[in-house]
C-alpha cells in the first residue's frame, strides 16, 4: 500500500500542471464537456422519476395513456444514456490530459467512490435495458409491479451515481475545514470528504431540480409532437402530454426554491466570505439574471394555463381573474428583480448615499423579494385550481363554505406573507431572516389545505364538459419551448454560480488555479458559454428525439381503439 | 414541416439571444485572481490610496456589505453622526490609532466588533497580500482623516505583525502568557476571568475541558474541531497564529490555559 501510494506520489509529481486546449482554450473545453454531460445527466435521471410515477398512476389508476407515456419517454432514455456516457468520457479525458495535477488530487481522495461510481453506472444501465425491452412482456399482474419495481430500482441506481459525483464537486466547494493546502490528498479519508458541507444540500437540490428539467423537456418534446401532428386525435394526444409535463415542471419549480435557501445557508455556514461573494459580491447581478428567468418561467407557465383553459367548457368563468393573476406576477417579477447590492465606485456610492438606490433600493432587500415570490407562489397555484375547477361543478352539500374556506385561507395566507413581509423592515436582519419561515409556512399551508379540500370537493363532481384536447392555439407550444430552453439557461447560470464563487480555486483555499484562464469571467461572457451549451445540448435532444421518432411510431394510438380523453 | 422547424428554431435562438444580451447589458465584473502590489520603498500616500481603492471597489468585495448600513457600517460615508471612517477610526479602541484598528479589523475581525452588528467580516488576509491590506488601511485612513500608512509599514506586514509591533512574536516576543493573549487580541473574542468578550468560547477553566495537545490543535487548527455552541461562529478565529508566535510563545500560551482548571 505503501509502494502504491509513493508510486502514485511519484507520478503525480512528474506530470505538468496544466495543459491547454487548441482554440478556445483549456478552461473552456472543461466547461463545455462538464455542463453538456451535467444537463444529459440531468435529463437521464429527472425522466426516469417522470416515467416511473406515470407508470404508477398507469397501473393505480387503471389509465393507459400514461403507461403508453411512460414508455415512450424511456425508449428516449436509451439514446440518451449513450450520450450521457460519451459526455462523461470526454470531460474525464480532458481533465486529466488538461488539469493533470488537479485530476491526480481528486484521483487520490476520490479514487475508490469513482470505481464504486462506474460499477453502479453499470448496473444503472442493465436495469435500464431490463425497464425498457421487458415493458411489453411483464404487462399484467404481479409482473407488471415487478417491472414497475424495475424503474424504482433505475431511480436508485441514478440516484446513487448522482451522489457519488456531488460529492467530487461540492468537496472542491467546501473541504472539509482541517484540509490544508499542506495536507496529502491519501491521508484524507473517504467519507470525510464525501460527507462535506454541501454535499447533501446539493443533492437534495438537485433531486428536485432534475424533475423539473425532466418535466420541461417532455413539455418541449410533447409541443413539437403536437405542432408537427397530422391528425386531431394525434394533436390531443400531444396536448395532453404537453400539459402533464408543464404540470410536473412547474409544481416541482415550486419546491425548488426552498432546497436552494438551505443550501446558500449552508455555504454561509462554511465561510462567510464566499456567501457574501455569492449573494453580493461580484455575482449579485447573477441574482438578478436569475429573477428575470424565474419570473419568465412564471409567467410562460400561467400563461400556457390560461390558455388552455380556453379548451375547456366552463372555464369561462374564471377568465376575468387572469388580468389580476398577470398583474400580480408583473409586479412581483419587477420586485425580485430589483438589485440588492450593487457594485459601484466610490463616487456612484457617495451619489447613491450607499449600495442602495436612493428609491429602488427599498425593493432591493430581502423583505420585499420574499413577499414578491411568495405572492408569486400562491398566484400560480391559484391559476393551477381555477384551471383545475373549470370544467366542474361540485355538487357536495358543503361546496360553497369549502369554496369559502379555500378563499379565506388564499387571504390568510397573503395578508402573513405581506405582515411579515412590512414588518421586516422595522427589525434586525437576525429576526427578519426568520421571518421567511412563517411566510414559506403560510404559502405551503395554503397550497396543502387548500388542494384537499379542492380533491374532496371534486367527488362526484358534476362535469361541464370534457377538455377538448388538441384545441390548443400554436401559440401556446412555442410557449412551452421556451420554458425548455429557461429551465435549461437557468441551470447553466446556477451551475456557474456554484463554481463560480470558488473563484481562483480549484478547491477552495486549499489547492489554487494558477492558469491564465483562474479569474471569474464577467456574467456576459458566462452568459455566451452557457448559451453555447445550451444551444449544443438542445442539437443533440432534438436528434435524440428524431432518432427515436426513427426506430419507432409514437406511443399515440390513433381513435377507435380506445376512449378519447376526458380527464386531467 | 419546415415552417414549423424554423419557427421553432426561432424561438429557441430568439431566447437564448436575449439572455445572452441581458447578461451582457448589466455591469460586467471578473473576479481577477488577487496579485501581490508591487509598491517600492518611495511609495506615495497617494498611490498607496489608488491602489487601496481598486482593492476596495475590487477584488476586496468590501463593498458587498460597507455601505448598505445594515449588514456593516458605513465606510465612505457617514455612520451615525460620526463621519466616515478615517475620521472615526482612532476613538474606536481605547489605545488604538487609525491605523492600527484598521489592521486588526482586516486581519483579526472578530477581536472587535462594532457594537450592534454581527461578527460576520472575514479575515481579509486570507484573500488578500499583506501589501493590498496596507493599501485598503491608506485608503480608508483617506476617507474624512489624513494617510499615516507608509511604506515601512508594509515590511512589517509580511511578516505577519500586528500593525508594525517590533521584534519576531506579539507582544514584542515576551513569554508572559498574558501578555501573549493581550497582544495576540484573543480576548477580543474570549473571556478569561472577568476580561475579555464572549464571542468564542470562554478560557477561565479552559483545561478542564482540553488537555495541552487539544489547547494546541484548538488554537493552530481553530477549525479542526468547533466547540459545541458555537459552531455559527466557525471560521471566524485566524489560522495565523502558527505564524504569529514564537515557540516558545505559543508553548507558554498553552501551558497557562492547560492549568486553568
Amino acid at each position: 500500500m505503501v509502494d502504491a501510494v509513493h508510486l502514485l506520489q511519484a507520478a503525480t509529481d512528474s506530470l505538468p500542471a496544466y495543459r491547454d486546449f487548441p482554440v478556445i482554450g483549456s478552461r473552456a473545453a472543461v466547461w463545455i464537456a462538464a455542463e453538456i454531460h451535467l444537463m444529459f445527466a440531468a435529463f437521464v435521471l429527472g425522466v426516469p422519476m417522470f416515467a416511473v410515477v406515470a407508470e404508477a398512476i398507469g397501473i393505480f389508476g387503471k389509465d393507459q395513456r400514461y403507461d403508453r407515456l411512460a414508455k415512450e419517454f424511456t425508449r428516449l432514455l436509451l439514446i440518451a444514456y449513450s450520450a450521457t456516457a460519451i459526455w462523461g468520457a470526454v470531460l474525464t479525458f480532458l481533465l486529466a490530459t488538461l488539469y493533470p495535477k488537479f485530476f491526480a488530487y481528486l484521483t487520490a481522495i476520490f479514487g475508490v467512490s469513482m470505481w464504486v461510481y462506474v460499477s453502479i453506472f453499470f448496473f444503472e444501465s442493465f436495469t435500464l435495458y431490463l425497464y425498457y425491452y421487458g415493458w411489453d412482456r411483464w404487462k399484467v399482474g404481479r409482473a407488471k409491479l415487478g417491472h414497475w419495481a424495475l424503474g424504482i430500482l433505475l431511480n436508485l441506481w441514478g440516484t446513487l451515481v448522482m451522489f457519488i459525483a456531488d460529492s467530487w464537486l461540492t468537496y472542491m466547494m467546501t473541504p472539509p475545514r482541517d484540509v490544508t493546502p499542506e495536507t496529502v490528498p491519501t491521508s484524507i479519508k473517504l467519507w470525510h470528504a464525501i460527507a462535506n458541507h454541501t454535499w447533501m444540500p446539493i443533492n437534495i437540490h438537485r433531486l428536485i431540480g432534475n424533475v423539473v428539467f425532466g418535466g420541461a423537456i417532455v413539455g418541449a418534446y410533447a409541443s413539437y409532437r403536437f405542432l408537427a401532428a397530422k391528425s386531431d386525435e394525434e394533436r390531443a394526444h400531444y396536448d395532453w402530454m404537453g400539459y402533464v409535463g408543464n404540470f410536473i415542471a412547474i409544481s416541482a419549480l415550486i419546491v425548488l426554491p426552498f432546497a436552494g435557501y438551505w443550501l446558500g445557508r449552508e455555504i454561509y455556514q462554511y465561510d462567510q466570505s464566499m456567501g457574501i461573494t455569492m449573494m453580493g459580491g461580484f455575482m449579485s447581478w447573477l441574482w438578478v439574471i436569475q429573477a428575470f428567468l424565474i419570473a419568465v418561467l412564471f409567467l410562460t407557465g400561467n400563461y400556457y394555463l390560461w390558455v388552455g383553459m380556453g379548451r375547456i367548457p366552463g372555464a369561462e368563468r374564471f377568465r376575468p381573474y387572469t388580468k389580476w393573476l398577470l398583474a400580480v406576477l408583473v409586479v412581483g417579477a419587477i420586485v425580485w428583480g430589483t438589485p440588492h447590492t450593487m457594485i459601484a465606485d466610490s463616487r456612484e456610492l457617495a451619489a447613491m448615499g450607499g449600495s442602495h438606490h436612493p428609491f429602488l433600493g427599498v425593493l432591493g432587500v430581502m423583505s420585499a423579494k420574499n413577499t414578491a415570490v411568495n405572492l408569486m407562489i400562491l398566484a400560480t397555484f391559484l391559476s393551477f385550481l381555477l384551471y383545475r375547477r373549470a370544467n366542474i361543478r361540485p355538487v357536495v352539500a358543503w361546496a360553497q363554505s369549502g369554496t369559502r374556506i379555500q378563499g379565506a385561507m388564499f387571504a390568510i395566507a397573503a395578508a402573513i406573507v405581506l405582515f411579515f413581509g412590512i414588518r421586516g423592515y422595522f427589525v434586525e436582519a437576525i429576526v427578519r431572516i426568520g421571518y421567511s419561515v412563517y411566510q414559506v409556512g403560510a404559502v405551503l399551508s395554503c397550497i396543502i389545505f387548500v388542494t384537499v379540500i379542492d380533491i374532496l370537493m371534486a367527488r362526484g363532481a358534476q362535469s361541464l364538459g370534457a377538455i377538448q384536447w388538441g384545441k390548443m392555439p400554436p401559440r401556446s407550444q412555442y410557449a412551452l419551448f421556451i420554458l425548455a430552453v429557461t429551465f435549461t439557461w437557468l441551470m447553466g447560470l446556477m451551475g456557474f454560480a456554484r463554481s463560480g464563487i470558488r473563484q481562483h480555486w480549484h478547491v477552495w483555499q486549499v489547492l489554487q488555479d494558477t492558469t491564465k484562464y483562474a479569474a471569474t469571467p464577467a456574467l456576459g461572457q458566462a452568459a455566451i458559454m452557457i448559451s453555447v451549451c445550451v444551444l449544443i445540448f438542445l442539437a443533440l435532444v432534438g436528434f435524440i428525439f428524431w432518432l427515436g421518432g426513427l426506430a419507432e411510431k409514437s406511443t399515440f394510438v390513433p381513435a377507435g381503439k380506445e376512449a378519447q380523453h376526458v380527464g386531467h | 414541416m419546415w415552417a414549423t422547424n424554423l419557427k421553432v428554431l426561432g424561438v429557441v435562438l430568439g431566447t437564448l439571444a436575449l439572455y445572452t444580451l441581458i447578461a451582457n447589458k448589466i455591469p460586467q465584473v471578473q473576479s481577477e485572481v488577487p496579485r501581490a502590489l508591487t509598491l517600492g520603498a518611495d511609495v506615495t500616500p497617494e498611490q498607496l490610496v489608488q491602489a487601496g481603492e481598486q482593492v476596495f471597489t475590487g477584488i476586496g468585495g468590501c463593498t458587498t456589505c460597507h455601505g448598505l448600513g445594515t449588514r456593516a457600517p458605513n465606510l465612505l460615508t457617514d455612520e451615525k453622526g460620526q463621519g466616515p471612517i478615517g475620521a472615526r477610526c482612532g476613538k474606536r479602541e481605547s489605545g488604538k490609532d487609525c491605523k492600527s484598528y484598521l489592521h486588526e479589523a482586516l486581519v483579526q475581525p472578530g477581536a472587535f466588533v462594532v457594537p450592534g452588528y454581527e461578527p460576520i467580516m472575514p479575515d481579509m488576509s486570507r484573500t488578500l497580500s499583506p501589501q493590498q491590506v496596507w493599501a485598503v488601511i491608506a485608503y480608508l485612513e483617506a476617507q474624512g482623516g489624513s494617510v499615516t500608512v507608509t511604506a515601512s509599514d508594509i515590511p512589517a506586514a509580511s511578516s505577519g505583525g500586528s500593525g508594525g509591533a517590533a521584534g519576531p512574536g506579539v507582544a514584542g516576543g515576551s513569554t508572559d502568557p498574558t501578555a501573549i493573549l493581550q497582544g495576540a487580541g484573543c480576548l477580543g473574542c474570549h473571556k478569561l476571568g472577568s476580561e475579555g468578550a464572549a464571542v468564542g468560547p470562554d478560557l477561565t477553566r479552559v483545561g478542564a475541558r482540553l488537555n495541552a495537545a487539544g489547547i494546541r490543535e484548538a488554537i493552530l487548527q481553530p477549525d479542526a474541531k468547533i466547540s459545541k455552541g458555537f459552531e455559527n461562529f466557525a471560521g471566524i478565529m485566524p489560522k495565523t497564529f502558527g505564524d504569529q508566535l514564537t515557540a516558545n510563545q505559543l508553548e507558554a500560551v498553552i501551558r497557562f490555559l492547560a492549568a486553568r482548571k
